[in-house]
This record gives structure tokens, C-alpha cells and sequence, in this order.
């Protein structure tokens, strides 16, 4: 009864064409935008805005990332954590290196490096596709990893090698607390989410999709091949630069390359396929699930201990973790191969008829 | 000079090694075009089985035949529970199917049987006296040859893997059972129209996949330590598999001589050039990459006429 | 003897005019009735034959006022005009028709294979005519001799030679036909036209210039759009994104507009989702806009990749066996929507296509490949009688 679009006709092609036509979904989201600025803040306390809230926000921009590039231009990519890693380390570089550099810039700059990177490493999809595509990102994430720990010019040759991020000062507001990081950290993923979704909703995502779906046809209509799937490349590395960023500034705190390893890559990956390929959403919805399953899991184990007396040891949950993933992984991909946002545009259908059943 | 064949052969021999996992790959992409990313996980599963059974105490063949039994049943599962289902997806699904399958397969091997890590020895039996293949050098070919130091470990599984794929292509072209087995891999819509029972080909399939995986499980743990990284083997394979195509069985073998041989090589002369080394990481997947982008379908590989 | 009431006091032959001009042949059927086949025929041989003699194309301006065709005899006259019109112009233009045989006409003008203009006055029809001889006579002038040509092409894949020394032309405007056996290359003269395929020797030259050497999109800009046989829609998409993609080179944004959207990129999609929508209403396919495509059934499938080609506002429009798969009716309303685009737009067509009845209805000029050679070139009736093409067909007698 609530969710039902009567009497909302759209009687131009600007309204046909906005990212949410329905009135109640642009209600749910301000709301949701709203809660999200000004509610969390206040309700939220430490732990859930340091373990969870932040490493989600920062992982779905990843996500969106990787989505644009596997999702939408049907590139399968390997190695996203080693452009994060990029963002991240030239970020350190451009504030160490260019005095009085405002940081929002050097988040950029980095990410336009990391968008360098995926052009280089994207340059075999010209020639190769699928998985043999997916061996050349692997080669880049191994070469960019081995490329950032030799090279000591990108940690400033520290001989820890653990570098410690520098403070995010904005316009003599300086971003220490938590909550301020989390702030920085939505404020920068809701535009970019924004962006994204302009970008697939018009000419050059629609290019992206024919690239994916059928490459002969597109060049037949006239869409250059090429340029497409390295500006599909670019893009992508983009976002995933600026995630690194985030990653190592807002989260961690340090800048290392053990932390953008080939784990994470294959993380951000089973965030899209459990959330969605090809879907902005499903960026969101797979990086919360695989943000919050390993504290799901955690606290189970934690209430089977207390329940029923018995100890569950750390190794056990965390091999858990790895059984239940993979599991899922192929659950999904069986059950449902467009994730958790076809799951829930399925209950969107279903909400329009609710409370009736049919 | 010496040197360098020394460096060759070591690299030619670990090729090998490689090779022994990308037969794994090769056999189950020949029969059902699925590029098994989790054989690398099978080959981790099939070593700490063997070594837990092992220090269990149990007979070196025994332990063999009852991992085998293991392997072959995971293979069975695998088909029934996560490939049958997505029979008609695209190969890019199967392929992300299977990296699920690797972790919940490492998940549960640990599971099983712990992850510290676990030596693993070739030989005879348990108690002394007893005859082992060891990762020492040969000391009469050194004497042979003026110097050149080969280890006898890496020769002994030079001459398993021969023995290997010999074995299979002799199964697949000599056997009825190998027939079938192709016929399955090139179109499965005819090979059913046919009379061939796809069901017990695929279990045929993986059953001989996961004795591959045993044997490559044997040869790496007791070279590297059966630990969890052996999962990562599969990564190793992968441009063994590029170079020598996917569906190649003499592939799989110079795919492994040609990365073996590049990587050591590479790491030894160029790398001090490279900031100091460290490049054996990447390079086999660059040079793999640079060959595809020259020959795309590998040394073996059939090409691909895209018909509109 | 029906025939003589039919036309009444004075004999058939002054019901026609010839309007030197403006290209026009005026027939006046006002008054007459047809009631059987019999009374058809004699009216469309007089017309066949003095349009015949003249030895060229006209424009044809019909007078229904009071004139009566039963159902009985529609079939037969649609078959007539059909024919002639295709033999003799293109377009045919209405004038007062009767309520009775206005409604004949519109209802059927999906069966027969010209379009129906219908307008109440003479003068209003002669402007009608104007405007798209005006359209025509432009094009004509603009074009240049052999509009596309195709010069001594050879393609081999591997050891297969997939076409031999294969050259023909095009004129700007025709609906021209590539016929020929299973195997015979007609695809593949397609994919190498289209740039898909390299030809490993020869030309096609378009509009006096060389475009061997062009790569697939840089052929579609300019000016090619073409269907495929298999349908090669984006299955992930619905079909109005799918027919945005066709205008996907016009679009002068790049992706830092697109992500910001409002502004230049939001005005650019409005502009040109009009443009697609027009082209959608032309195929009549308004009610599956929003359809993911791979839900489609085949034949709607097939209107939405020639709308995704329309949309690219191509000169040369290639279709390759767009009425495989199709019932009759279906055929004709492709066969209606490909004439439509040859005439309203003057978009040249090339087509492939099995269908010989359809073939030699809707095309200008016609093209016999067989095992990579062109056998035989020419109109479809020279086509027809050419024995090497039976026998092509048909093999030794």
C-alpha cells in the first residue's frame, strides 16, 4: 500500500530518465542520506564507526570500482588491490613531497596515478580477454606490490617499512577523530557513488556494456573498442586509488603493502559477485555483507560458547569464515547470479503488492 | 657457463614441478571447459591429507590409495554440487564458481586438519632403516659433468611427472575411456548424442584430476612443506597454462620448462638489475603475459576465428 | 464485361496522365468499382503497359473518389499495384479515397507492400509529392557515380577462400539484394563491407573514397548501420538503452559530463532519447521500451536491432537476413518497414535475404553470389530469367 508508484506519471524525458523515479525510493533515500550525516554521528559509538562503518564505506568504493570495470565493462580484473595500493602510497608521496599540498588534491592526483596504472596493465585487454585477462591483472598486482616494497623512493626508504600516514588537515580543520574520519570518508564515497552512477547511466556506461555484451557489435555501431575498455580501466583504477587512500588514511592509519594484497583483491571481488555485478547497489549491499560476516560469525561462536559451555577456538572461526565464504560464493552464483541487488529489487516487487498478497 | 646450466637445470626441473599442477588444470578443462581455479586447493587438500595420514602412522601406499579415495570424492562433489548446476553459464561464472570453491576447500582442510605447517618426506617408511629422496645434489653427476649440481629430489620428480604424461596420453589416445573423454571436451551436446554417459566420464574426470593433484601434492610438499600456501600453487600454473595453452597436455609440461627456466633465470641475471630481486614473483606472469599478447592461444592452443 | 462497366463511358487508357515535370503518373480511379480479379487486371496491364513504354520511373498519384474495391478483389489489386510500384516509383500517394475503401486501404496497407498516404485533397497530395521529389532530386544531385562500390574484393580464412574476386555497385537510394546458396559469402561481402572482416585484396570505395583499410566503428561513422544474422543486441540491456547505444558516436559528451550529468550530458540524453523515440515509434515497438531485450521474442528482437540501426541515421543501411525466422505476416511488416526507410529517409539498403518472393518484390537491383563469386547482377526480373542463377539453385538440370 506504501510502496506503490499510482499516480506518479512522468511526463518528460528527464523525468523518465532520473536515478530514482519513484517517489517513495527518493524519500527512502534522502532519509537514509540524511540518518547516514547526522544520525550515525550522534548514535554510533567508537568500535562501530572504526570497525565497521568506515572499512565498509571505503570498501564498496573499491567495490564500485571493481564493478565498473568486471561489472558493467565485462573486464575481469584481479588485481584491485594493488590499485588501491597505488593510491594509497602516491598520496603519502604527494603530501610528503609537495609542501602545504591540500590533501583532498593529493587523493586525486594519486587516484589519476592509479588510473595511469590501470591504462599500462589494461592494455593486453585489447588483444586477450576473460581469464586470460584476469593473469594480466594478476601480474599487475604482483608487479605493483613488488614495485612498492623494493623501491624505497615510494616509503621515503624507511627502514621499518611500515610508514605511518600523515594527518588529514582540510582548509585548518584537522580530521583526527574517528568521527570525523567517517565523515571525510562518506562525504567522498557519496559523491563518487553519485558520479558513478551518472557515468553508467549515460553514453559512456552504455558503451561499457556494449563492450561487455557483445564487442563486434559495438564497434559495428560505431563505439571505438579500445578507447572504451581503457577508459573502462582508467576509471576503475580511479576509484580504487581513492579507495586505497581512504583505506590507509581513514582506516589503518599506516601505509603499507602487505595490506593490498592479493587477499584483498579476491575480497573486493566476492563483494561484487555476492552483492551484484554490474549493479551500483550491489557494490554497497556485497561490501556490507562481507564487512559484517566475519562479526556475524563471531558473535555466534561467542553465544554457541556461552549456550553451550564449550570453547571455539579463534582458528575454527576464522576457518569457518573461509568455508561459509566460499560456500556462499557458489550458493550465489548458483541461486542467484545477480547478488544481493536482484534479491532486492525482488523485494521491492514484493513490497508494491504489500500487505496484499497478490 | 657452468653456472648458468646449473641455474638452467634447476629451473627446468622446478618447471616441472609447475607443470605437475597445470596436468591438473588441463585435464579438467579438456573435459568439461571448466577452468578449475581451486586446483591448486586440491593439490593443499591432497598434501595434508597424505602427511596427516603419515604421522598418523599409517603405510606410505595405504595413505596414498585412502587420499586418493579423498580426492576422487571431492571431485564427484564438486561436479554434482557446484558444477552441474551452472551448466549453462558462462565460462566467467564457472571460473568465479571455482575460486569460491578454493576457499571453502582450504577452510576445510585446515579444518580438518590444522594449519601449522607440516614436513613431509619421500620414503620408504617411517622408521630407519629407510631409503629417501632427498633435495641433495647428485654427487655423480657432478663428478660427470665437471660441477654441475642437480638435485636428486627434483630429478626423481622430473621422472614422475615423464612417467605421468606418458600415462595420460596414453589414456587419452589409446584408451576408449580417453576417447570419450575428448569427445566430451570438444561439444557435450554431441557426445550425449552419442551414448556417452556424461555423468561418469566427468567422475572419471576428476578422479584423474585428483590423482594428479595427489601426486603434485606429494612432490611440492615434500619440496616446500605442506602449508597453506601451497593453495597459491594455482596462481604458479597459471602462465604455464597461458604458454602452453589450456587444453594441452605436452602444453602443460613446456609450458612448466619455459617458466621454470625463465623464472630462475630472470631472477638470477636480471634481477639484481631490478632493485635488488625479488622478481621471481612476477615475472613468470609478465613474460606469460607478453607471449599471449604475440601468440594468444599459446604454443599449443587452437586459434580463434571469432565468426559473426 | 465487368470490366466494361467498370470504366464506364470513356476507355481506360484516358483515365491516365503523365505529368512530364514532376515526374508523375496520374491515374484516375474515381467511380470505377472492382469486384473480381477480372475487372483488375485489365486497368493494371493498361498502366503497365504505358508506364512500360515510357521506359523510366514515375511518381504515382492515384484518384479513389467513390471508387469501390471489394475484399473479393483487394487482394489481387494490392498485388498489381504492388508490383507496379515497385517496378515503376516508389511511393505511392492517395487521393479522397472513399470511406469505404479508406479503411480498406489503411487496414491492408500492412499486407500490401507500399505505404498508403491518404490525403483529402489534390493539391495536398501534390505537395506531399513535392517534398519527396525535392528530397530525392537532392539526393541525386549530392551523389556521386556509383555511390558504393565494391572492386575485385578476395577474403580467405585459413585455407578457405570465402569470396573471389567479387565486385559490384550501388546506387545511392536503391534497395539492392545479395542472393545466393548457403556458403556462398554473402555474409562475408557483408562483414568486409562493414569493415568486421579485412579483405585480403581489393577496394570499397564509398562516395569516391577509399575505405579499405577502415576499422569497424570507423566505418559506422560514416554513415553504415547493419543488423546481423544472429541478432547481436546487448542482452543486458533494455531496449531502449540498446537503441541509444546506436546514436552512441553522435554524442559529443565524454565521461567528466557524463558523471556530473546535469547540464550538457543531461540535455544531450534528452535530445537524443527524442530521436530514439521517434525511431521507436516508427517500428512500433513502444510497449517493450523497458524490456531487458533477452526477454524478447525473436521477432520483436530483430525490430529492436533494426531500430538500433535506424537509430544510427545511417546512409547505407546493411541487413543481413533481417526476415530469417519470420511467419508472413512478419515478413511483411519488415519488408513494410524496410521500404518505409528506403523511401522516407532515401536510406540505400543492402540486403541479404533467402526469401525470393520478398526479394524480388522490394528490390531495385540484385546481386547473385555462389561459392565467393558473383554469378550474375542486375534487376530482379533479369535475375530471375538468368539460367546461371537457376542453375546455382537449383544444380545441373
Amino acid at each position: 500500500m506504501l510502496y506503490r508508484e499510482a499516480g506518479q506519471f512522468r511526463s518528460s524525458y528527464a523525468e523518465d530518465q532520473q536515478i530514482f523515479p519513484i517517489r517513495q525510493d527518493r524519500i527512502a533515500v534522502a532519509a537514509l542520506l540524511v540518518f547516514a550525516f547526522v544520525g550515525v554521528p550522534l548514535l554510533a559509538n567508537q568500535y562501530w564507526l572504526s570497525a565497521l562503518l568506515i572499512p565498509f564505506l571505503i570498501l564498496s568504493l573499491a567495490a564500485l570500482g571493481l564493478n565498473i570495470l568486471t561489472g558493467y565493462a565485462g573486464q575481469l580484473s584481479l588485481g584491485t588491490a594493488a590499485f588501491m595500493a597505488v593510491g594509497a602510497f602516491m598520496t603519502y608521496n604527494f603530501e610528503l613531497r609537495i609542501p602545504g599540498m591540500p590533501i583532498l588534491v593529493s587523493f586525486a592526483l594519486a587516484g589519476v596515478c592509479a588510473a595511469a596504472v590501470g591504462i599500462v596493465f589494461g592494455l593486453p585487454s585489447l588483444r586477450i580477454k576473460g581469464f586470460y585477462l584476469a593473469v594480466a591483472t594478476l601480474a599487475c598486482q604482483f608487479f605493483v606490490l613488488w614495485a612498492l616494497t623494493r623501491f624505497g623512493w615510494f616509503s621515503n626508504y624507511s627502514s621499518s617499512g611500515v610508514i605511518t600516514a600523515q594527518k588529514i588537515v582540510i582548509a585548518g580543520y584537522a580530521f583526527e577523530s574517528t568521527r570525523s574520519k567517517y565523515l571525510l570518508t562518506l562525504a567522498i564515497v557519496a559523491v563518487m557513488a553519485l558520479a558513478a552512477k551518472n557515468l553508467m547511466r549515460t553514453g559512456t556506461g552504455r558503451a561499457f556494456m556494449a563492450v561487455r555484451d557483445m564487442d563486434v557489435a559495438a564497434e559495428v555501431i560505431g563505439i571505438p573498442i579500445m578507447k572504451t575498455k581503457l577508459l573502462a580501466f582508467a576509471i576503475s583504477s580511479f576509484y580504487c586509488g581513492v579507495a586505497g587512500a581512504l583505506y590507509a588514511y581513514c582506516y589503518l592509519g599506516t601505509v603499507e603493502p602487505e595490506a593490498f594484497n592479493l587477499d584483498l583483491s579476491f575480497r573486493i571481488l566476492f563483494m561484487i559477485i555476492l552483492g551484484g555485478v554490474g549493479s551500483i547497489l550491489g557494490s554497497f549491499l556485497g561490501a556490507a555483507f562481507i564487512t559484517l560476516l566475519p562479526i556475524f560469525l563471531n558473535i555466534s561462536s561467542k553465544a554457541i560458547e556461552g549456550a553451550l559451555g564449550i570453547e571455539v577456538s579463534h582458528a575454527l572461526v576464522s576457518n569457518l569464515e573461509l568455508m561459509i565464504f566460499g560456500a556462499l560464493i557458489v550458493f550465489f552464483l548458483i541461486v542467484e547470479p545477480h547478488g544481493l541487488a536482484r534479491l532486492w529489487q525482488i523485494g521491492k516487487e514484493k513490497l508494491r503488492l504489500w500487505p496484499f498478497p497478490h | 657457463m657452468q653456472f648458468f646450466f646449473e641455474v638452467l637445470l634447476g629451473g627446468l626441473l622446478a618447471g616441472i614441478m609447475y607443470s605437475l599442477v597445470a596436468l591438473g588444470f588441463v585435464l579438467i578443462y579438456k573435459a568439461s571447459g571448466v577452468f578449475n581455479f581451486a586446483q591448486g586447493a586440491m593439490v593443499f587438500f591432497a598434501a595434508i591429507t597424505f602427511v596427516s595420514l603419515l604421522e598418523g602412522g599409517v603405510n606410505i601406499f595405504l595413505a596414498m590409495l585412502i587420499t586418493l579415495v579423498a580426492m576422487v570424492l571431492i571431485g564427484i562433489a564438486t561436479e554434482r554440487v557446484v558444477l552441474r548446476p551452472l551448466i549453462n553459464q558462462p565460462q566467467i561464472t564457472l571460473f568465479m564458481a571455482t575460486i569460491g570453491l578454493t576457499f571453502f576447500l582450504e577452510g576445510f582442510a585446515q579444518l580438518l586438519f590444522g594449519s601449522q605447517p607440516h614436513g613431509l618426506e619421500l620414503c620408504d617408511q617411517i622408521e630407519e632403516p629407510r631409503n629417501c629422496i632427498r633435495d641433495e645434489p647428485m654427487t655423480w653427476f657432478a663428478d660427470l659433468t665437471g660441477g654441475i649440481n642437480v638435485s636428486q629430489f627434483d630429478v626423481f620428480a622430473a621422472f614422475v611427472a615423464a612417467a605421468l604424461v606418458t600415462a595420460l596420453a596414453l589414456f587419452f589416445q589409446k584408451t576408449r575411456i580417453g576417447r570419450a573423454l575428448r569427445a566430451v571436451a570438444d561439444d557435450h551436446q554431441a557426445a550425449l548424442a552419442v551414448g556417452i554417459p556424461l555423468q561418469h566420464i566427468w567422475a572419471i574426470v576428476w578422479g584423474v584430476a585428483g590423482f594428479v593433484a595427489l601426486i603434485a601434492g606429494m612432490m611440492w610438499g615434500a619440496r616446500n612443506g605442506v602449508q597453506y600456501a601451497l593453495t597459491f600453487l594455482a596462481l604458479k600454473a597459471l602462465p604455464v597454462l597461458l604458454i602452453g595453452g589450456f587444453e594441452s597436455v605436452p602444453g602443460a609440461i613446456l609450458g612448466g620448462l619455459v617458466i621454470g627456466a625463465t623464472e630462475k633465470l630472470a631472477e638470477v641475471y636480471l634481477g639484481p638489475y631490478f632493485a635488488g630481486g625479488g622478481i621471481e614473483n612476477w615475472f613468470p606472469y609478465v613474460f606469460a603475459l607478453v607471449f599471449l599478447l604475440f601468440r594468444p592461444q599459446g604454443l599449443f592452443g587452437e586459434k580463434i576465428i571469432e565468426r559473426v | 464485361m465487368h470490366g466494361e462497366r467498370a470504366m464506364g463511358e470513356r476507355s481506360f487508357g484516358e483515365r491516365l496522365k503523365f505529368h512530364e515535370t514532376i515526374e508523375t503518373m496520374e491515374v484516375d480511379f474515381s467511380g470505377m468499382t472492382f469486384e473480381t480479379d477480372a475487372d483488375v487486371d485489365p486497368v493494371y496491364d493498361e498502366i503497365d503497359r504505358r508506364a512500360g513504354a515510357t521506359g523510366r520511373r514515375w511518381y504515382f498519384l492515384v484518384n479513389y473518389t467513390d471508387c469501390v474495391i471489394t475484399p473479393g478483389a483487394w487482394d489481387r489489386f494490392a498485388a498489381r499495384g504492388k508490383h507496379a510500384n515497385v517496378a515503376y516509383g516508389l511511393g505511392t500517394v492517395r487521393v479522397g479515397a472513399s470511406a469505404q475503401t479508406r479503411e480498406a486501404i489503411r487496414e491492408d496497407a500492412g499486407r500490401a507492400m507500399f505505404r498508403a498516404n491518404i490525403f483529402e485533397t489534390r493539391d495536398q497530395a501534390l505537395f506531399a509529392l513535392g517534398e519527396m521529389r525535392k528530397r530525392r532530386a537532392l539526393a541525386g544531385e549530392e551523389a556521386i557515380d556509383a555511390y558504393l562500390r565494391v572492386e575485385d574484393v578476395h577474403l580467405s580464412f585459413g585455407g578457405v577462400n570465402a569470396l573471389t574476386g567479387v565486385g559490384f555497385h550501388v546506387n545511392r537510394g536503391e534497395v539492392s539484394s545479395i542472393i545466393g546458396p548457403n556458403g556462398a559469402g554473402k555474409s562475408s561481402m557483408l562483414n568486409v563491407i562493414s569493415g568486421c572482416y579485412r579483405a585480403s585484396r581489393g577496394k570499397i570505395v564509398f562516395e569516391g573514397k577509399d575505405r579499405t583499410h577502415l576499422r569497424a566503428d570507423e566505418v559506422a561513422r560514416l554513415g553504415f548501420a547493419r543488423t546481423f544474422q544472429n541478432i547481436a543486441l546487448f542482452k543486458g540491456m533494455s531496449t531502449l538503452d540498446n537503441i541509444m547505444t546506436g546514436r552512441s558516436y553522435m554524442m559529443k559528451g565524454n565521461f567528466l559530463t557524463d558523471a556530473l550529468y546535469l547540464g550538457p550530458a543531461r540535455k544531450e540524453e534528452i535530445r537524443h532519447r527524442e530521436r530514439v523515440e521517434q525511431v521507436i515509434d516508427f517500428l512500433e515497438i513502444q510497449a517493450i521500451r523497458k524490456t531487458p531485450v533477452g526477454r524478447l521474442p525473436y521477432g520483436l528482437q530483430k525490430r529492436v536491432e533494426l531500430a538500433r540501426a535506424l537509430a544510427m541515421e545511417p546512409k547505407v543501411l546493411l541487413l543481413d537476413e533481417p526476415m530469417a525466422g519470420m511467419n508472413r505476416e512478419e515478413k511483411e511488416d519488415m519488408a513494410r518497414f524496410v521500404l518505409s526507410v528506403n523511401d522516407e529517409l532515401g536510406t540505400t539498403i543492402i540486403l541479404i535475404e533467402h526469401d525470393m518472393g520478398v526479394v524480388m518484390d522490394i528490390s531495385t537491383h540484385v546481386i547473385v553470389l555462389d561459392h565467393g563469386e558473383k554469378i550474375a547482377e542486375g534487376t530482379a526480373d533479369e535475375i530471375r530469367a538468368d539460367p546461371l542463377v537457376i542453375r546455382a539453385y537449383l544444380g545441373e538440370a
